[in-house]
């Protein structure tokens, strides 16, 4: 009786591990130095740190200013939702960064997919694998990744 | 016969309501999102231009008719709308050439790059205020996104319902009447904000046009052809988004196979003498008042000598509309 309640109390708790986990792994994130870019979240410099060029672009009729933040090896594109500027896009500029699940720019289509599997959503060179709302863009040319990129849906 | 009487006095109280309602709820588009006037504006002209440009924000911001007629008597009007996409630009030239035939039809080329419905927003800008016609309504079933509805479109008040709780004094000033915020189309703008910084130019995962998107390239090229008009294409000096290299290979690929000429006027922004530390309102993305002007002199120049255009300054009737637009033109601009 004692085993099966341990078994039980296990059983549980692996559970709720592995729904903790499911829960984490909803959407896209890209971590850098200990930052952790999450699509749709509003986004600061103070928390984010002094970006090395900045751009603004706006659209053709007052529908709100995106804005890029580029930094060493990533750029952050935000657009604005209500009086805050929420992240919409994570690009990876070169080599020297890796996904949260540790592919980069220069790996090959078959580490991919060892990594995020087969279930993407495949247009000319893009692979698109896609997490509720946010999505993570690969582009293949050849057998070799050339550009990643995360977004997110935007209402 | 009484209580028949009255329920139809019923049945057109509750008509007229209704449409007083949809009516007060839609936007005006006055003082604010104002591209979503452009498009009404056409109708109320008088339909005698030689050359029609259509396409995206890249024509109503970048080129004034006003300056065309001043300096070579052109004649002609800018039916450009916010993000336009390219079977919104054959829809609208399908409608313009119900009301006169252009001799030219200059044809923005950017939209090109979109083979899907980009957002609901740019569609009403669009869709809103354009007369009701066949055209309107393969437009909109081709232009909605998923979660949209054409009773959106048919029924104001089912899109825009929210608007009852922020109606401001303009939803009733222009309950039935409106002012043009445009000159024959173009969209003044003085301000001035350099190109400074601009986005990384990102790798894309395809640089092909889309066959959906060709086919309405082929559509508008036959309508123009059938119609004995002479189709212009053009890339206006924006320099964002990216107009990349592909794209304009393949713009001169399809002008050379269908012997269309072909201005990528991005190009010859030096020539022209665009100076984007003062001529555009916005980074780059639009030309303003001074940059407008210069390509609209140096593009008229090029209209002028190679699509034999009548020099419309000759003629008495429409040199008094054209003068008449050219002092609010000047008095706006602040020549006056």
């Amino acid at each position: 009786m004692k085993k099966l309640i341990i078994l039980l109390l296990i059983g549980i708790l692996i559970t709720g591990c592995s729904e903790v986990k499911k829960e984490e792994n909803k959407v896209y994130s890209f971590t850098y130095n200990d930052k952790n870019f999450i699509l749709g979240e509003e986004f600061s410099t103070s928390k984010y740190g002094k970006e090395v060029r900045y751009a603004e672009v706006p659209s053709c009729a007052g529908q709100g200013v995106d804005k890029t933040y580029t930094y060493d090896h990533y750029e952050i594109t935000t657009t604005p939702d209500g009086d805050k500027d929420k992240i919409y896009t994570i690009y990876l500029t070169d080599d020297s960064v890796k996904t949260t699940e540790g592919i980069k720019i220069g790996d090959s289509l078959e580490n991919l997919t060892k990594t995020y599997g087969n279930d993407y959503e495949k247009r000319d060179n893009a692979y698109t694998y896609t997490l509720d709302n946010t999505h993570l863009e690969f582009i293949v040319v050849g057998d070799t990744i050339s550009s990643i990129e995360y977004y997110i849906d935007i209402e | 016969m009484k209580k028949y009487f009255k329920i139809l006095i019923i049945i057109i109280v509750f008509i007229l309501c209704f449409i007083f309602l949809n009516k007060l709820v839609s936007p005006k588009y006055q003082t604010n999102l104002i591209e979503g006037h452009m498009i009404k504006e056409y109708y109320k002209e008088e339909k005698n231009h030689e050359v029609i440009f259509i396409g995206d924000c890249e024509v109503y911001a970048n080129f004034s008719p006003l300056i065309m007629y001043k300096n070579y008597g052109i004649t002609s009007y800018v039916r450009g709308t916010s993000q336009q996409l390219i079977w919104q630009s054959y829809g609208i030239l399908k409608e313009t050439l119900k009301y006169e035939i252009p001799k030219v039809v200059v044809l923005n080329v950017n939209a090109l790059r979109y083979n899907e419905p980009v957002s609901e927003a740019y569609n009403h800008l669009t869709l809103d205020k354009m007369k009701w016609s066949q055209e309107k309504i393969e437009m909109i079933n081709n232009s909605m996104l998923e979660e949209e509805s054409i009773f959106d479109y048919i029924f104001p008040i089912v899109r825009y319902h929210s608007r009852f709780s922020s109606l401001t004094s303009e939803d009733f000033k222009n309950l039935f009447t409106d002012n043009n915020v445009t000159y024959n189309g173009y969209l003044m703008n003085k301000n001035i904000k350099p190109v400074t910084n601009l986005p990384t130019k990102k790798i894309l995962g395809s640089y092909t046009f889309k066959d959906n998107v060709i086919s309405y390239l082929d559509k508008i090229r036959q309508l123009c052809e059938n119609n004995h008009i002479k189709l212009v294409l053009i890339k206006a000096p924006s320099v964002y988004p990216y107009w990349y290299s592909e794209y304009n290979d393949q713009v001169i690929e399809y002008a050379n196979t269908y012997n269309l000429d072909y201005y990528n006027l991005l190009e010859k922004a030096q020539e022209i003498g665009i100076d984007y530390n003062h001529d555009t309102y916005d980074g780059g993305l639009h030309l303003n008042l001074y940059g407008a002007e210069k390509l609209s002199t140096y593009f008229g120049d090029i209209l002028k000598n190679n699509y034999n255009l009548t020099d419309y300054r000759l003629d008495n009737h429409i040199s008094n509309i054209y003068n008449q637009k050219l002092s609010v033109y000047n008095k706006n601009k602040g020549d006056e």
